[in-house]
């Protein structure tokens, strides 16, 4: 059995023979949240190879299209971000979104208003994924 | 602290805790006795009444913030037969905003407020000794009335057959105006900090819950940076300073014969722009299935009964960053829960479940930052 699938039997279990059969309120409410969390977990297991590898693409496609945005811009501190968040992370792709912000005036409004609106599309799919197990 | 969730649930205003569990004896005295027989005799000798007794008592679960025991203790005073209504709140150590939610300075807030004229308990004592109950706690008045939660279905048919009698939604009303237009500085709130002019309050409110969300040890997440970069750039002039609730909406509100009885949770109250108490009022987070404000009040009402009691116009740009700030105030709080879990220093899986929360209200803060 895939690992996914073994924590939703868990969590089937926990809600529907498990939780119904405890008296104590308390113990209850927190064998209803053990299977919440176990049917989060598989979902989020499942997604994971799909989801980190969309991530990826993500990163390198937004990384080229900011470069090009930043163009000749005295930004140094984007640039340097840029670099990390191409192979990097969430962590890299806050110190992106730093940076931008850090960046404001050496980019001027209409650079930055651009940069940033191309971050949130990369930002927004990201969110959504996360909703796919989240919700 | 009773902390809406954007993903449409509360944190859980009734899912009783164990009894019998170390913690609700007090881990930290070795006194073993039971919780009701520490809290007679320590009111035995405040009252100095060696006489009294307790009845009623009552553990309720109020939010994840403080233990809460509720009782009546009963006295001979000079010959005369006295009762007392008592709420008693106990710190224990481990609850969601510890850092933020001091019962020394919830004390302190609720004196200087008892002799104006925002309804609250009128609070009795407060014990720092943990030899007494385990850990700090205040004893206040247990004020008459109910505090339907908004979120359930007999809560919410209670605040519709209230709203449809017309009482409840202008005393509502009448009692925010009453905070927002109460001398803070006369009542001796100031201790709770005044923000400098211009942008000062918006950009100390962010820093404070950054500091919650660098506090929790979570993960990063880039949206949740743009979300502050996004408050910290845009941050609204605050011409004028109120005592702020922080967290004004049914559920925090104690009604009794269809006004406002006690205004409850002082947890996040703050010297600042009154904006901030009126975003949370008009935020459809705090109602649920219908339009009316806070499950209560129609909105129009709302806004023409507190423009004209407190001579303030409502500032739709500034409502519309704090409902922003809300929403990082809401990842705060769920990264805080969720850390509070992971770190072990509480076992409670609702606060475990609230991780997956905060991508929740990202979702709903970055709509509304238009992507």
């Amino acid at each position: 059995m895939a690992p996914d699938e073994l924590l939703e039997q868990i969590a089937a279990i926990l809600r529907h023979e498990i939780g119904p059969t405890v008296a104590d309120p308390f113990a209850k409410t927190q064998a209803f949240m053990a299977s919440v969390i176990l049917e989060k977990l598989a979902r989020q297991l499942r997604l994971t190879d799909d989801h980190e590898q969309a991530d990826r693409d993500e990163r390198a496609t937004l990384v080229d299209d900011m470069e090009r945005l930043v163009g000749t811009a005295p930004a140094s501190g984007v640039r340097a971000a840029l670099t990390g968040a191409r192979t990097g992370g969430q962590g890299e792709m806050c110190r992106l979104v730093e940076a931008l912000y850090a960046g404001r005036d050496e980019l001027g409004t209409e650079r930055f208003d651009a940069l940033l609106g191309r971050i949130r599309l990369t930002l927004r799919a990201g969110l959504d994924r996360q909703l796919e197990y989240s919700s | 602290m009773s902390e809406h969730r954007s993903d449409g649930a509360v944190a859980p205003k009734n899912a009783s805790a164990p009894e019998n569990t170390a913690a609700a004896r007090g881990p930290c005295t070795g006194d073993e006795r039971p919780m009701n027989d520490r809290i007679r005799d320590y009111l035995v000798d405040r009252f100095e009444a060696p006489d009294l007794k307790l009845r009623g008592v009552e553990r309720i679960a109020v939010g994840w913030s403080h233990e809460t025991w509720l009782f009546d203790a009963t006295w001979t005073e000079t010959g005369v037969a006295r009762t007392q209504g008592l709420c008693l709140r106990r710190d224990p150590g481990n609850a969601l905003l510890r850092e933020m939610s001091d019962l020394a300075l919830q004390y302190r807030v609720l004196q200087c407020l008892e002799p104006t004229v925002v309804p609250t308990p009128r609070p009795f004592f407060f014990e720092t000794d943990p030899a007494v109950l385990g850990a700090p706690f205040l004893v206040m008045e247990k004020v008459p009335g109910t505090c339907p939660s908004p979120w359930g279905r007999d809560g919410r048919q209670f605040y519709q057959d209230a709203a449809g009698r017309g009482v409840l939604p202008d005393s509502f009303t009448d009692t925010l105006v009453a905070l927002h237009t109460l001398d803070w500085r006369a009542a001796g709130l100031d201790f709770l900090g005044v923000p400098g002019p211009g942008r000062d309050f918006a950009r100390l409110e962010v820093a404070k819950w950054k500091a919650l969300i660098e506090a929790s040890e979570h993960d990063p997440d880039p949206v949740l940076i743009d979300l502050i970069g996004w408050l910290e750039a845009n941050a609204p002039q605050t011409d004028r300073l109120a005592l702020v609730h922080g967290a004004y909406r049914t559920g925090n509100l104690l009604i009794h014969d269809d006004r406002i009885s006690a205004v409850l949770d002082w947890e996040t109250q703050v010297i600042g722009d009154p904006m901030y108490d009126v975003a949370y009022v008009l935020s459809d987070l705090n109602r649920e299935g219908t339009e009316l404000l806070s499950n209560l009040v129609e909105r129009d009402a709302f806004y023409r009964r507190y423009e004209a009691g407190t001579g303030i116009a409502i500032d739709h740009e500034a409502c519309r960053y704090y409902q922003l700030l809300y929403a990082m105030r809401s990842v705060a709080f769920w990264m805080s829960a969720s850390g509070l879990f992971a770190t072990g220093r509480n076992r409670d899986l609702r606060l475990a479940r609230t991780a997956w929360s905060v991508p929740v209200v990202l979702d709903r803060a970055a709509r509304d930052l238009g992507y």
